[in-house]
């Protein structure tokens, strides 16, 4: 019986063994790296039946967040306008703003039928975990801190993970988020930005939030576990 | 190939595994080379007409209950019976039941190999595979029981998208780290023993695919005491860590009750009772699986009546324990003056609505195994069955009763409630007997199921303690008789071979020849046998393998590396108040730290070994020899290479063959 193996065995099982453990190396840096909810959620930009544009509306022409998403100062969901609110300005017997226009026929659908317009939802946070807008917006979190810059977006993009170490970032240290009330629904707004600003007071402010208030959002699990 | 030989028979005959022993060769005087045929054979001739049937049936019942964790997986946990306030019942019952019976194989093949057990070689495999499937079935529990079983990785202190950390002074991830260090361990040590005999299964190899299988296995083990002296100290290093390792493992299930405060688990005496208790309920099972093998296969000769005798004493010892603990929880309950304590044993468990399950653990875990005070009973298959089973049965109902008699009938009486199992936790149960049958069915086809090289070293040892008694020790025994061999020719086609090799004819004539080539100041030289000869480490003038500085290089890093795993995210990253304790509060990071620096201590001393028996080498020049097959078998070989200074074509072959040494031969490159 000759051999079982020749010299180059060595050679060979090293390599595998090498190869196998590169291939290791790679599975768990793409799990890492594309299994969390910063790569899969971010960046998604679905069609919307009417290309409507937020850039258009809250940013050039300024129109509050509030004016369409009525509830999201009382109630935890921050509702998708209905029908009659689009209408409110571009129906031909309300508003009549480009009521004929061609991109506004779904609307005009809407009106017909009765049936809602199919707004596909960007941003959902899973069914376990409770999220409540009235809360946030009261205590000072503007919309641009979980949805971004929306007043910039033609179409609406999901910017941040909203994964829960993101959720826990700010609920540790929720003095570097926080902003007047009156300015939650100014996207634009930055403590810079304000003609008062004042770095020291600015600094001032921070450390009284964070010290002498001792603000603390919950960080227990049935926070958002319920 | 090797150069020509002498004209000897024995070297050029070919090597066949089913040819008989040579009469009158004092290697065959051993009995090494019947146990190998019988061993290894089973791997290689057909297996029995049951085998294939068995197979199946096992394999359809466990895909029955595998069946079944899908249905749960798709429906939904209502499809258990577990309900508040029985939150926990036939799932970590079974938990606690399958590791339990885990603890057999660890504790005869690391435990009573430090107490130096002989006895344990013919069973230590068997038992050992017994552990690894044994904690497969174990896991799958835990596994089931958390709910959404994909998202079983949040147990893990890994940075995650969700910034959770477990808990760390929680007895449940104890249990994961033990559960899986003992996993660990158990496959690294059941791997390191099974090396030697992956070589025998290459040597013996009759198609080049088995030689490949067998071969990348065995990493190119070749019996050199260069390799065995790092192997035997590895061996012991491993048995050292899984020692108090198994004792941790079962004290570790016990805390998950013993930390919480539910009457009936909160009680210190759980871990020393649950080692017992899982010790009693592995032997069990070891005699009913072997009981059957060693029938079917005729290995009465190797795993003796002597072998089971001594499993049922333990068996007979640990019931002993158990009842001692269990007249213990009642004398507690009932001096603790806790009205509780005393509740749930007298009002639930003695009596009450656990009263048949617990009268049917006390028969059959302290009573059945009385009965092996009887000579009768410890000598008798059925009686060994007999009593196997019944603790079987009887350390599952155990479980049963201390996990659902306590939630049943907790303190407040309001919140009672009851259990019954579906069918489909049923199912999952029978599943994995089926899973463990067909592991172990699979491992009875594939592997040697009785560890050669153990028993061979274990026989030779044996042989020796027994010419000692006799009165006959080595230096009156008379000289072996040295056969004048023809002088070696010289390589012919002019290359330089690799180095010369010679046989002898058993590990003492081996012995003899190294410590002559020690004393001729030869430096590159190796003996090569089929179990590490007693006494060869001086013979060959080796100092003691250095392995065990890495093992405690391993053990400190785990160590270390436990404590930051733990104290990081408790104090800095994710601080968390459990039970009013300091976040830094350490003891609570003590049996993470150990289980750690066990599980690192066991991966460096694979390492070492590795590194320091230079494997896996699956190419060496002495492959080449055909006759050097035999060391995996009952062989003994002395190779010098020719790289060694003191090396000479003329007198080192003489000097070989002066000492002792048959069939000297040139090895090529």
């Amino acid at each position: 019986m000759t051999r079982l193996f020749s010299r180059r065995a060595d050679h060979r099982f090293k390599a595998v063994g090498i190869t196998l453990a590169v291939v290791g190396l790679f599975v768990v840096t793409g799990v890492t790296y594309y299994a969390t909810p910063a790569y899969t959620r971010v960046g998604y930009e679905p069609t919307q039946p009417i290309a409507f544009s937020h850039k258009l509306h809250a940013g050039d022409l300024a129109i509050s967040c509030t004016h369409c998403h009525t509830n999201v100062e009382s109630s935890p969901h921050a509702n998708v306008p209905d029908t009659q609110t689009c209408l409110s300005c571009h129906g031909a017997s309300w508003g009549n703003i480009k009521s004929a226009a061609a991109s506004l026929e779904p609307l005009r659908e809407a009106e017909r039928t009765g049936k809602p317009l199919d707004w596909v939802r960007v941003h959902k946070v899973p069914d376990y975990a409770y999220f409540n807008h009235a809360v946030h917006v009261a205590r000072g979190v503007s919309c641009v801190e979980c949805h971004g810059p929306v007043n910039e977006m033609e179409i609406v993009r999901h910017e941040e993970p909203l994964s829960m170490a993101w959720c826990l970032d700010c609920h540790r240290e929720p003095w570097e988020k926080l902003r007047p009330a009156d300015k939650v629904f100014d996207l634009d707004w930055s403590p810079e930005s304000d003609p008062h600003f004042d770095a020291k007071a600015q600094a001032e402010l921070r450390r009284f939030l964070k010290e002498d208030v001792g603000i603390k959002p919950p960080q227990d699990c049935s926070a958002c576990h319920r | 190939m090797s150069a020509p030989l002498t004209t000897d028979r024995a070297a050029t005959a070919p090597v066949d595994a089913d040819r008989p022993p040579t009469p009158g060769s004092p290697a065959s005087g051993s009995g090494d080379r019947d146990l190998t045929n019988t061993v290894a054979g089973i791997t290689e001739r057909k297996m029995p007409r049951w085998w294939l049937p068995a197979l199946l049936l096992s394999a359809s019942v466990a895909g029955i209950g595998f069946l079944a964790i899908g249905y749960l997986a798709i429906t939904g946990v209502g499809v258990w019976g577990l309900n508040q306030p029985v939150g926990w019942a036939w799932d970590i019952t079974n938990f606690v039941f399958w590791i339990g019976i885990g603890h057999a194989g660890t504790l005869i093949s690391a435990i009573l190999f430090l107490f130096r057990q002989r006895w344990r070689t013919p069973i230590n495999r068997a038992a050992e595979a017994m552990t690894l499937f044994a904690v497969t079935c174990a896991g799958l529990f835990p596994l089931i029981h958390v709910g959404r079983m994909w998202r079983i990785y949040f147990v893990a202190p890994v940075p995650n998208h969700l910034a959770v950390w477990p808990n760390f002074k929680s007895p449940l991830l104890w249990d994961v780290f033990a559960v899986t260090t003992y996993a660990i361990v158990s496959i690294l040590f059941f791997y390191v023993g099974l090396l030697p005999d992956f070589a025998t299964l290459r040597d013996r190899a009759k198609t080049r695919i088995r030689g490949w299988i067998y071969g990348v296995l065995a990493l190119g083990w070749r019996g050199g005491q260069r390799q065995w002296r790092h192997y035997e100290m590895a061996y012991l290093l491993l048995a050292g860590l899984a020692t108090p390792l198994v004792l941790s493992v079962h004290s570790i299930v016990s805390f998950d009750f013993a930390v919480s405060q539910i009457p009936g688990w909160h009680t210190t005496i759980f871990p020393p009772y649950f080692v017992a208790g899982a010790v009693l309920g592995g032997f069990a099972m070891v005699l009913i699986m072997l009981l059957p093998v060693r029938k079917a296969f005729r290995l009465e000769q190797i795993i003796t009546p002597r072998v089971l005798d001594n499993m049922c004493k333990i068996i007979l010892a640990t019931g002993s324990i158990v009842g001692f603990a269990y007249a213990i929880e009642l004398f507690m309950a009932w001096y603790s003056g806790n009205p509780f304590e005393a509740f749930t044993f007298f009002n639930v468990r003695v009596t009450g609505p656990f009263a048949g399950a617990f009268a049917l653990m006390v028969v059959c875990n302290v009573v059945a195994p009385q009965l092996f005070w009887f000579k009768r009973f410890r000598r008798s298959t059925k009686g060994m069955l007999l009593v196997a089973v019944l603790v079987t049965i009887g350390m599952w109902f155990e479980r049963f009763v201390i996990i659902v008699s306590s939630l049943a009938r907790d303190a407040l009486p309001s919140s009672w409630g009851d259990f019954a199992p579906t069918w489909v936790e049923v199912l999952t149960f029978a599943g994995t007997f089926g899973l463990f049958l067909t592991l172990y069915l699979l491992f009875m086809r594939f592997l040697p199921m009785i560890a050669m090289s153990e028993v061979k070293g274990a026989r030779a040892q044996d042989r020796h303690d027994a010419e000692h008694a006799s009165g006959h020790a080595h230096a009156t025994a008379p000289a072996p008789e040295i056969v004048p061999e023809p002088a070696l020719a010289a390589p012919t086609d002019g290359a330089t071979p690799w180095g010369v090799i010679a046989r002898y004819d058993d590990g003492d004539a081996l012995k003899r020849a190294a410590a002559t080539l020690r004393d001729a100041g030869y430096d590159k030289y190796d003996a090569h046998s089929p179990y590490p000869v007693h006494g060869m480490r001086r013979a060959m003038g080796q100092g003691r393998s250095p392995l065990g500085w890495w093992t405690l290089g391993g053990a400190a890093f785990g160590a270390l590396a436990g404590f930051l795993i733990q104290w990081y995210p408790s104090v800095v990253e994710y601080p968390l108040i459990v039970g009013g304790k300091a976040y830094d509060s350490w003891p609570a990071f003590v049996p993470i730290v150990f289980e750690l620096s066990i599980l690192f201590g066991a991966f460096a001393t694979i390492f070492g070994l590795f590194k320091l028996s230079r494997q896996p080498q699956l190419y060496h020049p002495t492959h080449g020899h055909d006759p050097f097959r035999r060391v995996t078998d009952d062989g003994f070989f002395l190779v010098v290479e020719t790289e060694d200074a003191r090396f000479d074509a003329e007198r080192t072959p003489r000097l070989l063959a002066r000492s002792g040494g048959r069939d000297v031969a040139w090895v090529e490159v």
